[in-house]
């Protein structure tokens, strides 16, 4: 989201070595994860995390760490039905209290729905980020974008080397 | 490793209308960054007056056209702006602080940095003599039941753009002509009004620029404002 790192190839390499060497923390999680999840969420460096709905149709949303990190939301702009995205472009804002941070598109597409409820209730992206809090469907132009989004695992590895730096 | 604190340099803007004040941030915080390596981000902090304006946030659906040309009629700018928070004033006598900051030198979220910019006011008072100004459930600084400072921020990829307005000696009748920052029942002050004695906007930089280098652990250098005349 909002904040970008620099730390994505790093992030990269710490989760292959959690790989090679699975922690508790990361088995405790991804069976947090799967219990919950049939589809898998995949991340940016920016704390957007995207799921598939089905082969070309995705749903976005703001991750916890981001959440946690904007504190209270209070106002949501979301992008409009029909509006086209490209990877990485602006594509609304929330504003926590005094602060307006803006939310880059995880992936290219025509945007489908965007969730009503959030502009609504903003507080959702806070206390139900991965799910009531969504923010916007999209029909994806390049599938592959998704695949080349970081993992479960690597995301949270990224969020771990970051908060080191 | 090393840790280095980060640097600061300081823009003093002058007096210049809301217009080119945003032209100015943009320049700084976009067009002559390399964005890509944020150990090379320079950070700047504006220091500006403004020309009389009222500025309304992202949240600006609230306001009509007809309340935008109820304000113009008084002689003042309208601008809505890509920031957080409602309504505010800017103008003469008031320091209009911008800082521009890349979170990684600092600490990478926008909640730690709003918080600390309301410490560096709040202490900004005190070096002043005003020993109790407060955060309070509402947004802003707060000296008792009057609002002293607004704050309104914005965050893209870390870096921070707008920031704070605080009343030195600025004249609080244009405040009567909106509610500041959305809430209702409450006034504004300034602090030349809580000191009994004339705060300019030198004397206040002074002091929020010795503030903000200790709240922030950061070097604040001035610079010869060479960036803002080229915009003005």
């Amino acid at each position: 989201m909002v904040f970008i790192t620099k730390f994505a190839r790093i992030g990269v390499q710490a989760a292959r070595q959690l790989r090679a060497a699975p922690l508790v923390t990361s088995q405790w999680r991804s069976f947090h994860i799967t219990s919950m999840l049939d589809k898998e969420r995949r991340y940016t460096d920016k704390h957007e995390w995207v799921e598939l709905l089905d082969a070309n149709k995705a749903i976005v949303g703001i991750s916890s760490y981001a959440q946690e990190a904007l504190g209270d939301v209070v106002f949501a702009q979301l992008p409009e039905p029909g509006t086209d995205l490209s990877q990485d472009d602006e594509c609304g804002a929330l504003e926590s209290v005094k602060a307006a941070s803006e939310v880059y598109s995880p992936v290219s597409g025509k945007v489908t729905e965007k969730n009503a409820e959030v502009e609504d209730t903003p507080a959702l992206v806070n206390s139900s980020c991965y799910d009531k809090g969504w923010l916007f469907k999209v029909d994806l132009k390049n599938p592959t974008e998704y695949e080349k989004l970081m993992t479960e695992e690597q995301y949270s590895a990224f969020v771990k080397s970051s908060g080191e730096h | 490793m090393c840790v280095r604190r980060p640097l600061v340099t300081v823009v003093r803007a002058g007096r210049h209308s809301y217009a080119s004040g945003l032209k100015l941030q943009q320049l700084l915080a976009k067009s002559t960054q390399n964005l890509g390596e944020f150990a090379e981000f320079r950070n700047y902090i504006v220091l500006q007056e403004h020309d009389p304006v009222y500025t309304i946030g992202i949240r600006s659906k609230s306001y009509t056209k007809d309340d935008e040309d109820r304000l113009r009629k008084l002689g003042a700018e309208f601008h809505r702006t890509d920031r957080g928070g409602l309504i505010t004033f800017h103008g003469p006598g008031q320091l209009v602080a911008y800082p521009i900051l890349h979170l990684r030198q600092f600490k990478p979220s926008i909640r730690w940095y709003v918080a600390a910019l309301e410490r560096t006011v709040i202490e900004t008072c005190r070096q002043l003599g005003i020993p109790d100004a407060t955060t309070t459930q509402d947004t802003g600084i707060w000296v008792g039941d009057h609002k002293i400072c607004a704050i309104g921020v914005h965050g893209s990829r870390y870096v921070t753009t707008h920031g704070i307005g605080l009343n030195c000696c600025t004249d609080l009748k244009w405040f009567e002509h909106i509610i500041p920052c959305g809430i209702e029942g409450k006034g504004v002050t300034s602090l030349t009004k809580e000191l009994g004695r004339h705060i300019g906007i030198p004397e206040a930089s002074t002091a929020f620029l010795s503030s903000f280098a200790s709240i922030f652990d950061c070097r604040v250098a001035e610079q010869a404002d060479a960036v803002a005349r080229d915009t003005n």
